[in-house]
């Protein structure tokens, strides 16, 4: 009876000792990764950070507008932002990587799924930040338009528009990761309709004498009131 | 058509001008046979050949030898006068057009040379004005003086004037004008730089043409050339297309001519041919209330934009005046001031797209006109004159605040 019990503990011990001599090199293996992914991702990071700073991309952002939305959202400057994003990819994938190697079962697998699924993600981030900068720059278009046209209620024009881009950008963005895709289109299309149906009666009732100035300016040959009157040039 | 070296050469758009081009070559051949009978000269017409010949311009602009004047029998030039046509398949911007001109006039080695609006009331003795102090006088950029309504020109009076005149130390008061002359040694100058491709050259390229010759340290000077002709079609009428051609354009060359003016004071006497200023005092169609009211909603709607742009102790200055009731209102010289060199050094810190901030400039500029209307209702020609000179003056004084604007490192409110 010891004898058995003993031989059962020598056996879970070997057994042991045997794990964790397999396990301890792929787990030394790991760090090694994620230590030389952390080295590679901080060269990548250096090297894209002196790259934007000769194309001076943080003056082009500035100029579109891009800059301003990274400060509402507290964000770094455009170099700084897509230089920090370089490191921490690469990093997370050197570190996916490193996980791999310690042949976890079940992880793997979850592992190959986030692969996968992290271009759609890199997808949808840009999508969005496009569509920030778009909304930004349109609707800043439309208020100064309407402000210079003398229009009453320039800023919910202007909100308006980057209301409907942002809307836009986002169910791209859904779509794009797969999150509801019916049910979010279905949303856009009826919301879209709906605040384009309502700004077509809105206009159409509220701004008759508008549509037909704005349609008389651009297809008719006869000058409105508003061009007519004197300019202090 | 080889026509050899100049003395004088003119060049004139046909752009939008079909009714009225020939009236403005016939004022210019009548100029050459009055006032410069032994010259040798050439008129190049920049125009798009299509449409030119459509409207039968083409026809119009050959050589003419040995022209008469019919009213003036006795007078006949002893030269031919050459036309030169340089066609386009689209009717070219301005800057294009004068480049045209600049390449002629660098060929022809042509001394004196002038460009002209193609206008119906074009007279001759405004060409020759242009051109004699370039011929005769060894001026490298002469600009035009003109008689003018008190309540027109505000641009000019107000702003474009006055700022020109403090940051480049040249006190020309008519920068922006469709009318100019300069020297060959100019035009080989400016044919020379690298800038014919940027957007403010193409569409506004006089304003940089003088301030290359301030540069350069060229000589300039002024001439009187009576009521202003007025071109076929008014360019920038509206007022946001002309705030984007010279105040948008002169904050350009503001940022393309920082060594002259960032870290050196200079100053050049600009002589004036004839009458330094004349003006007429109709009374005016602009509406000072509908002025106050845009600028009044203008500052309320865009104040997101304006507190990105002008310095936080303006914006609160401006956000008090605007409170004040109409009567009240004044925009102050100081603030008005501060508020033009707080736009320019946002255009230089591109701290918005700058067509967006050229655009949120004119509320501003309507408050000031609303502001300048009232005050100046009564006012005599020296009152105002004396007004102008102040404004000048405050220009003169607050140019360090630009300059530390201007040098600051841009740090944006969100």
């Amino acid at each position: 009876m010891r004898e058995t019990i003993l031989q059962a503990l020598e056996q879970v011990y070997s057994n042991l000792v045997h794990m964790v001599a397999e396990f301890l090199p792929r787990f030394l293996v790991m760090l090694i990764i994620i230590a030389i992914g952390l080295l590679v991702a901080f060269i990548f990071k250096q090297m894209l950070r002196a790259l934007l700073g000769l194309t001076k991309i943080d003056r082009v952002s500035e100029e579109a507008g891009a800059s301003r939305f990274l400060r509402m959202a507290h964000l770094p400057a455009m170099s700084e932002l897509l230089s920090r994003s370089i490191f921490w990819v690469t990093w997370l994938c050197f570190v996916l990587v490193g996980l791999s190697v310690l042949g976890v079962a079940g992880l793997q697998e979850q592992i190959s799924r986030l692969f996968r699924f992290l271009p759609e993600i890199f997808v949808a981030i840009v999508i969005l930040f496009l569509g920030a900068v778009i909304a930004n720059f349109l609707s800043r278009t439309a208020l100064l338009a309407a402000v210079n046209a003398g229009v009453r209620s320039a800023r919910i024009l202007s909100w308006s528009i980057r209301f409907v881009i942002w809307i836009l950008a986002i169910t791209m963005a859904l779509e794009e990761l797969g999150v509801a895709r019916q049910t979010v289109v279905a949303a856009f299309s009826i919301v879209f309709g709906a605040a384009m149906l309502g700004l077509a009666i809105a206009f159409g009732l509220g701004g008759q004498d508008l549509a037909r100035r704005s349609l008389e300016r651009h297809l008719g040959d006869t000058k409105t009131e508003n061009d007519k009157e004197p300019q202090p040039l | 058509m080889n026509v050899g070296e100049v003395d004088l050469l003119v060049g004139v758009s046909s752009r939008d001008a079909a009714d009225t081009i020939a009236h403005a070559l016939s004022a210019i051949e009548q100029s050459f046979q009055q006032y410069f009978v032994r010259q040798r000269v050439v008129i190049v017409i920049v125009g798009s050949g299509d449409k030119d010949k459509k409207n039968g311009l083409l026809e119009a602009t050959s050589s003419t030898p040995f022209t008469r004047n019919p009213r003036q029998p006795g007078i006949t030039s002893l030269r031919t006068i050459h036309r030169v046509t340089a066609d386009f398949s689209t009717p070219p911007p301005p800057g294009v057009a004068l480049h045209t001109v600049l390449a002629a006039a660098d060929l022809l080695r042509a001394r004196a040379c002038a460009v002209l609006p193609p206008a119906a009331n074009l007279n001759p003795s405004a060409v020759a004005s242009l051109l004699k102090p370039a011929y005769h006088e060894n001026f490298d950029f002469v600009a035009p003086l003109y008689k003018r309504h008190k309540f027109q020109g505000l641009l000019a009076r107000n702003l474009l004037y006055p700022m020109s005149r403090a940051v480049f130390g040249c006190a020309i008061r008519e920068l922006y004008s469709d009318e100019w002359g300069f020297s060959g040694r100019l035009a080989s100058l400016c044919l020379n730089q690298d800038v014919w491709q940027e957007q403010a050259i193409r569409a506004r390229p006089e304003a940089w043409m003088a301030i290359s010759a301030i540069a350069s340290d060229l000589r300039c000077c002024q001439t009187y050339l009576g009521e202003k002709s007025q071109p076929p079609t008014v360019a920038g009428s509206d007022i946001v297309d002309a705030l984007r051609q010279t105040v948008g354009n002169l904050f350009w060359c503001l940022e393309g001519n920082q060594s002259l003016w960032l870290d050196s004071q200079r100053s050049q006497q600009v002589p004036t041919f004839g009458p330094e200023h004349e003006l007429t005092s109709e009374t005016t169609e602009l509406d000072p209330h509908r002025m106050f009211e845009m600028f009044r909603s203008g500052v309320t709607e865009l104040e997101p934009i304006l507190s990105v742009i002008l310095d936080p102790d303006t914006l609160i200055e401006i956000k008090n005046v605007v409170a004040l009731p109409e009567g009240q209102f004044r925009f102050r010289p100081d603030l008005w001031v501060r508020t033009v060199y707080d736009f320019a050094s946002s255009y230089h810190h591109a701290v918005i797209n700058r067509d967006h901030l050229v655009q949120a400039f004119a509320p501003f500029y309507r408050g000031m006109t609303n502001s300048f209307l009232i005050e100046h209702s009564d006012s005599s020609p020296a009152e105002m004159e004396a007004a102008s000179e102040m404004l000048c003056a405050e220009f003169e004084l607050q140019k360090p605040y630009l300059r530390e604007r201007w040098k600051a490192n841009v740090e944006v409110k969100s």
